[in-house]
């Protein structure tokens, strides 16, 4: 064997010192880069689904109203950040779908989709338009003893009215290539496999269970905002959103999820009406409607806005004074509390104390976002290098969550103390996800900084 | 003397709880005989028209297990199934439950009688 000297020892040493980073960034690059492997499990099949199948219609998708990005709800700051050709804006872009099938100035200004609920015989004039409800925490949110209850007036899914069989309406409603709506034309019907899977997704999503109220908060003001919450003689917010849910409890146990009319249709200067455009009323519930609509959980509503069925209302603030108004003490559930109360007042509340159960609302809502962002790290910081671009999701997703607790706080003027950790945690989580060597230390980091603004919002457990 | 809250539950119940009437699943027009999700073939009757009565408002379905008979009200939902020949659905009436024709009925639950919810009509060219 030749003997090699001095100077080709050293050429060859130079040459493995460049190869060897070199092909291991290479291979890194192919990881991110490498198709993933299709999903073996039932969410990960929904989620693909959900994001990413048109269904073989106009090219929307459940994802294209349903943001992963806007908490799995869409309103008008995020829709104009939309490029034109996003299938959101089909109405303006096919001329199949230019008339009767969305109003585009309402959804650009207002977040509103148009809704055929009463049928489809006249798109002129039977349709109402809705804001696009978030998905989080459905497994606390739908079920009633009446049956489940889907959409903003609970009857939104055909078949047996299951959340399951939601997304057969939901294509038909809104996929469609062309407003025959014919199936195996303008669209293809989801499978039974898809709505098993698209099922199971969208009940992973947020809280699994609800909440037991009340939190040991640390801020005076919430912390009165949840006093005022509680109280059955005051706030009376419990008895229908029962643990800040979707769920009520007049105090003979808990009934499921409901549905009521609290008179939201009933507001004057809604800002659909303001704009000219034809907003002919929704009646809710059933054919012909009876007025009731379904009620939301609270946990995620300080960063789903705007809020009520039709986007009526901007702010928390403003949703919480709703209940002040005339249009719900005049409805026929403000009209109950008010007999059933001593003083024969539904609900009453003077601006400080709307402002204090506003700011228990944001407040839990970030915590809401602090325990995803948390979970979203720890999986992050779990994962190895072959599931790198699963990691780099998850990093993302947290960074938008520790975001949204954030605004949600700095907007009520809430725990700036707080307000610092969470910009320190968005701040690492978004040098881990452009890391690569400091990646899991950084993670650590932000999980710590999490931890930390959660210490200042609630006592520890 | 009832607890205030209970018959509050009962009072706000009876307003918007106990909601079993029409959903209106508009959407159900668009959707072929038999491939309802989660109801046909489990919840629904699916076979061949064998008569009418409109004077009584009652239709008869054959179904294999034999036939039944189930009770059109004003709120009963009459669609007619035209996928086949990829045209548009269509609203239809009771002049259009023909003998023979394959239809699907949804029977509402909690009836004393049973009574159609929603038919569907399979239609030919």
């Amino acid at each position: 064997m030749k003997r090699l000297n001095r100077s080709q020892w050293h050429r060859k040493a130079l040459v493995l010192m460049v190869l060897c980073p070199l092909l291991w960034v290479l291979s890194a690059v192919s990881a991110c880069v490498s198709l993933p492997s299709p999903p073996t499990d039932l969410v990960s099949k929904g989620r693909e689904i959900f994001f990413n199948e048109t269904f073989k219609g106009n090219g929307r998708t459940c994802g294209t109203c349903h943001r992963a990005e806007a908490n799995f709800s869409i309103n008008p700051s995020f829709i104009a950040t939309l490029p034109a050709n996003d299938p959101l804006f089909v109405a303006e872009f096919n001329p199949d779908l230019k008339k009767t099938f969305e109003n585009p100035k309402l959804m650009r200004q207002f977040g509103l989709i148009l809704e055929n609920l009463d049928g489809f015989g006249d798109l002129e004039n039977k349709f109402v338009m809705r804001g696009v409800p978030h998905v989080l925490a459905q497994r606390t949110s739908i079920n009633s003893n009446q049956g489940p209850r889907t959409g903003w007036s609970g009857d939104g899914a055909p078949g047996d009215g299951s959340l399951r069989s939601f997304a057969t309406g939901a294509v038909i409603q809104h996929f469609t290539k062309t407003l025959n709506r014919v199936a195996g034309v303008d669209f293809r019907l989801p499978t039974e496999d898809e709505l098993d899977a698209l099922e199971a997704f969208q009940l992973s999503l947020g809280r699994q269970q609800d909440l037991t109220l009340p939190l040991p908060l640390k801020g005076i003001v919430p912390k009165r905002g949840q006093d005022i919450f509680l109280d059955n003689g005051l706030g009376k917010c419990n008895l229908c959103h029962a643990n800040a849910g979707a769920t009520a409890n007049f105090g003979g146990g808990n009934i499921g999820n409901a549905n009521f009319n609290t008179g939201v249709e009933n507001l004057p200067d809604q800002p659909a009406d303001l704009t000219g455009e034809r907003n002919p009323p929704d009646d809710g519930f059933g054919r012909p409607g009876d007025g009731t609509f379904n009620t939301p959980p609270l946990v995620e509503s300080a960063d789903t806005g705007p809020f009520f069925h039709n986007n009526a209302i901007e702010t928390i603030e403003g949703a919480v004074a709703f209940y002040n108004g005339d249009a719900f003490n005049n409805s026929p559930s403000g009209q109950v509390l008010a007999q059933n109360d001593p003083r024969k007042v539904g609900i009453r509340l003077d601006a400080t104390q709307v402002v204090a159960v506003a700011a228990f609302l944001r407040v839990l809502n970030a915590l809401e976002n602090i325990r995803q962002s948390l979970e979203l790290l720890e999986s992050s910081a779990k994962k190895g290098f072959a599931e790198r671009a699963e990691d780099l999701e998850f990093l993302k997703r947290a960074v938008s969550e520790t975001k949204d607790s954030i605004k949600v706080l700095d907007g009520g003027g809430l725990h700036p103390e707080a307000v610092a950790h969470l910009q320190k945690a968005k701040e690492l989580a978004e040098k881990a996800h452009c890391s690569f060597f400091r990646r899991r230390g950084l993670t650590q980091q932000a999980i710590d900084e999490l931890r930390n603004a959660r210490a200042q919002l609630i006592e520890a457990s | 003397m009832l607890n205030r809250y209970l018959r509050l539950a009962i009072v706000v119940v009876a307003l918007g709880g106990t909601l079993e009437a029409f959903g209106q699943q508009a959407t159900e027009m668009f959707i072929p005989i038999g491939q309802s999700p989660g109801l046909s073939g489990k919840g629904s009757l699916i076979g061949t028209l064998e008569s009418v009565d409109p004077g009584k408002r009652m239709v008869t379905i054959s179904i294999p297990s034999g036939a039944q008979t189930v009770v059109i009200t004003d709120r009963t939902m009459i669609w007619l199934d035209r996928s086949e020949q990829k045209q548009p659905n269509q609203n239809g009436a009771i002049n259009d439950l023909q003998k023979g024709r394959k239809i699907e009925i949804k029977v509402r639950k909690d009836e004393p009688k049973a009574v159609a919810e929603w038919i569907k009509v399979l239609v030919g060219p």
